[in-house]
């Protein structure tokens, strides 16, 4: 029990770590390239390219290697596309703009993220189902 | 062009997403197994308290004495970035929709969305209140 608990902890956090840190030089690499009060940008493409690695993971996962450990689903959905990705920067942004008085930029980035994150998981998971049938017919 | 990036900075950030990340795997287990619905209450639930908590840390934080930008890493970039999730979010959202729960699909998505931002909100409020502001 107090192993199975501790397996999952690693697992999570094995991809956490690396999600964290990437989503925050993302924002960093934003900030210095783009502008300081432009740190939006960066999280749309953290949103958008999280929500593209989580559906061809999971289409991958269910419909080619059927085998994957339940440590690894944890390592890279759970933990990396989890903490890569974040709910709570896009609600602060949307709002800070709003509170600027940006109102047609916030709308944008609003539902911007919302949509475009949806045409990204499509495109996950219409990647990951390619060929699904050729393959699992030969093995 | 990094310059803002420190060591301790990084390893602030790791600290805060772990238990971040981990705290977000416990809670969806634990609505999955005491919620007998295909809803995603457990996403729903930790990105609505993930914006609460980040709209009054980003309005506090800045507005106490002795700021740490270090605290700030860990508490908002490493624990509530970490904790909540737009990934599953969307991933949930196509799921419902694929199922055909149209009403709960629209629901979810949207309401989410909305409700990310009245967290932020009241967040700020409830930060003001304590601040005296």
């Amino acid at each position: 029990m107090q192993n199975a608990f501790i397996r999952t902890v690693m697992a999570i956090a094995l991809g956490a770590i690396p999600g964290a840190l990437g989503r925050y030089l993302i924002t960093e690499l934003t900030k210095a390239m783009i502008g300081k009060d432009f740190s939006y940008y960066g999280t749309f493409f953290i949103n958008v390219t999280g929500c593209f690695i989580i559906a061809l993971f999971y289409t991958l996962s269910e419909q080619k290697f059927k085998n994957v450990s339940p440590e690894i689903r944890l390592a890279i959905a759970t933990g990396f596309c989890g903490a890569y990705t974040t709910f709570s920067t896009y609600g602060l942004e949307t709002f800070n703009l709003l509170d600027k008085g940006n109102t047609t930029i916030a709308l944008i980035y609003w539902l911007g993220s919302m949509i475009v994150g949806m045409i990204a998981v499509q495109l996950g998971v219409t990647l990951g189902s390619l060929n699904s049938k050729s393959n699992s017919s030969k093995i | 062009m990094l310059q803002n990036v420190t060591l301790l900075g990084l390893l602030a950030i790791v600290i805060g997403a772990i238990p971040g990340a981990v705290s977000r795997y416990y809670l969806t287990e634990f609505c999955k197994k005491n919620m007998a619905t295909s809803f995603p209450y457990g996403t729903f639930i930790i990105n609505f308290t993930g914006c609460l908590l980040m709209g009054f840390c980003f309005t506090f934080l800045k507005g106490i004495e002795g700021f740490s930008a270090d605290i700030d890493l860990l508490v908002r970039t490493g624990f509530l970035g970490s904790y909540t999730t737009f990934s599953t979010y969307e991933y949930d959202t196509f799921t419902l929709w694929r199922k055909g729960n149209l009403g709960s699909t629209l629901f979810y998505w949207a309401g989410s969305a909305i409700l990310a931002v009245v967290g932020i909100a009241l967040g700020r409020y409830v930060a003001n209140l304590f601040l005296g502001v």
